[in-house]
């Protein structure tokens, strides 16, 4: 490994389980590491585990983790020469990446030129559509008009999806099935994204029936080489938010696999990309696939790729930021199957509603093969400003059925109370014929509605009622026996002695 | 020892079922629910956690007690009900029910930014119908019209930051 620039202390300019996770491969490589936290987090897991912790604002994400500047301080202040910038807030804000660089800090990530190349979606799909690879139909770039866009939008032919510019995570991303639903539509996607990338540019693109969201990880060093980590397959989408991810995809075969690194590989070198990235791909019903984005940063869904490969991310992005090396191709061997599961605050039963709260109870999984990436505990409050993800669950196994049948067994093993989650919703979505088959597309979660949020058993409400009627009677009269033991114990001691002594007395 | 009565609501308080519990030793109970009695081995592991044996089965069951209410889970189905005694029973029943007359308060139980007005004063409204958009954790939510009426008042402008339980509007 050669090593051209030292890293010494690394700030983690994010919060929550992503936070915790790169904080976690710091403390492995002995590195020291700094956190940043908002008003709302002084308590937040990731402020626990850091060796050192700055405050940076109140809690709206736009006034602390959105604030290139409050980052840059606290670097400053702490002598940080690194930032890790996790995913989302500032983690594909080119302006943010250089800025860092302005400032002599190492931005683990790709190069400014890189994210701005892929940032903007629209001049991505142009560069892409240049190097010959194929993309979805749609606008040519971003529109600033909404009668224009209203235009474009039926030119294109509904259904359409509408698009944030800066966007992902399908933040800023709506579907628009009919002309009267567009302006409506329209304000909500601007507003989403504005508020989670600070730029409310929009586009369009036609949207394909029935696909599936297929991505390639890559990662790239700065001495040119390019490699690629196999796939993971993300159609379970719930409102263009992943739930479940796998890998590999039961869709795609060697040869395929083969086509779509060499497509996610030459995507990369177009833009000089160095560090990891993720090349994602949408497959029609015919394993056609189409370039969708790219995102210049570590994903979500990173762990079903470190389970299969064994390879840790993050401490490879930063050997990469470093001057280190990627392993070489044949060196990435794949094995085994990798699901994992977004634990979500929110509640199935009411729409999906976030639960923010105080989380009064937890107990989570253990068992072989099994990876809990949380950002909580027991006894904290999930703030109700960010993003409602509290963990990702994943499990591994050497076939694809064991491990899903494995994370079926964890989530049920997985019980956090104060709050409600979607972990019976997740073992639904897991334990679907439609999924346990393979044959599933970004449909998935629409078409099966009824069938993911099921009502209570009734077959189990007498034991349920039980359990509460036996837990009520132990709380109310094993609390009055013991209050009347304590009470009444030393006078029946001293009756015990006195009837004792009587007794005596009458004896001859 | 004699048996104690409890009620269970159920459905958010539009079902009731009775229960008689009866301790006949340590940890061991006599439960009588639906005309059926039942011998329950209850063991209480850690906070939440009991260990229930109703006749032989084996039920390991999650109590999330919420205030007055708790969330029950079992298996993969979650049972919201509130336990209370005979005497709390009847205090509930006597006021009588809450009914959807007269004015309704549209509140966002979490704390955000109102991000949309899809109704103005005046405006007729069918139940279930959005009136606001909130923005809450990243994601949009409608507030919705919790009955068939008209909207009374907006008590929010748009770009608002807002309290969760504050009333956003009203409905009648």
């Amino acid at each position: 490994m050669t090593e051209r620039r030292p890293i010494r202390k690394i700030l983690v300019a994010n919060r929550g389980e992503i936070a915790v996770r790169v904080l976690r491969t710091c403390r492995e490589m002995g590195i020291p590491t700094v956190a940043v936290f908002s008003e709302a987090d002084r308590g937040s897991l990731h402020v626990r585990l850091a060796d050192e912790a700055v405050h940076i604002g109140p809690a709206p994400a736009r006034d602390s983790y959105l604030v290139p500047e409050r980052i840059l301080e606290a670097a400053a202040r702490t002598g940080a020469d690194a930032i890790h910038p996790g995913y989302g807030f500032l983690s594909e804000r080119a302006d943010f990446n250089r800025a860092c660089r302005q400032a002599g800090l190492t931005f683990i990530g790709p190069p400014p030129e890189s994210q701005e190349a892929m940032g903007v979606k629209t001049s991505a799909r142009r560069r892409m559509q240049a190097a010959g690879v194929p993309v979805v139909p749609g606008s040519e770039g971003p529109i600033a008009d909404e009668a224009e866009a209203a235009a474009e939008a039926a030119r294109i032919g509904f259904p359409v999806m509408l698009k944030a510019a800066a966007g992902g995570g399908g933040k800023g991303m709506k579907r628009c099935d009919r002309a009267a639903d567009f302006a409506k539509l329209w304000q909500a996607a601007k507003r989403e994204s504005a508020s989670a990338f600070g730029d409310d540019r929009i586009y369009l693109e036609k949207f394909l029936d029935g696909p599936r969201h297929v991505e390639v990880q890559i990662f790239a060093d700065e001495h040119g080489n390019v490699v690629h980590m196999g796939e993971r397959e993300c159609s379970v989408q719930r409102r263009h938010q992943k739930i479940v991810e796998e890998s590999p995809s039961a869709v795609v075969d060697a040869a395929m696999r083969a086509a779509m690194g060499k497509v996610a590989v030459d995507a990369a070198r177009a833009v000089a990309y160095v560090g990891a990235g993720t090349v994602e791909l949408l497959v029609d019903s015919s394993r056609s696939f189409y370039f969708l984005e790219m995102n210049t940063r570590l994903q979500v869904e990173h762990p079903v790729t470190e389970m299969v490969t064994g390879i840790d991310l993050v401490r490879l992005q930063i050997e990469v930021a470093r001057g280190g090396r990627v392993p070489s191709q044949q060196e990435i061997a794949p094995r085994g199957h990798a699901v994992e599961a977004r634990i979500y605050a929110e509640d199935p039963a009411r729409g999906f509603l976030p639960s923010p709260g105080k989380i009064t109870y937890l107990r989570v999984p253990g068992g072989p093969g099994l990876r809990d990436d949380s950002g909580v505990y027991g006894g904290w409050v999930v703030p109700p400003y960010y993003d409602p993800m509290i963990s990702k669950l994943a499990a591994w196994a050497p076939t694809r059925e064991q491990a899903i049948d494995r994370l079926l067994r964890a989530l049920a093993d997985y019980h956090v109370h104060g709050i409600a989650t979607n972990t019976h919703y997740l073992r639904a979505v897991v334990d679907h014929p439609a999924f346990r088959s393979g044959s599933y597309d970004t449909g998935f979660c629409t078409t099966f509605a009824k069938e993911l949020v099921k009502p209570p058993d009734p077959a189990l409400e007498p034991v349920a009622l039980v359990a509460a009627a036996v837990a009520a009677h132990r709380r109310d009269h094993d609390r009055a026996e013991e209050f009347a033991t304590r009470a009444h114990a030393p006078s029946t001691a001293w009756a015990r002695l006195g009837r004792l002594r009587a007794l005596r007395k009458v004896e001859p | 020892m004699t048996a104690t009565t409890y009620v269970a609501l159920l459905d958010g308080g539009k079902r009731e079922e009775t229960l008689q519990v009866e301790r006949v030793e340590p940890g061991v109970y006599e439960v009588t629910l639906r005309g059926a009695t039942h011998r329950v081995d209850a063991y209480h592991h850690d906070h939440g956690t009991i260990s229930l044996l109703v006749d032989a089965e084996s039920y390991s069951v999650q109590l999330d007690e919420r205030g007055n209410g708790m969330r029950v889970h079992l298996r993969d189905s979650v049972f919201p009900l509130e336990i209370l005694d005979e005497r709390r029973a009847r205090m509930r029943r006597a006021p009588g029910r809450l009914t959807a007359d007269g004015l309704l308060a549209l509140t966002s139980r979490l704390p955000g930014k109102v991000v949309g007005i899809l109704r103005r004063p005046g405006e007729a409204v069918r139940e279930g119908e959005g009136v606001l958009v909130v923005e809450a954790m990243g994601m949009e939510n409608e507030i919705r019209s919790p009955k068939d009426g008209k909207v009374v008042e907006i008590a929010v402008g748009a770009g608002q930051s807002i309290e969760g339980g504050t009333v956003l509007g009203t409905v009648e």
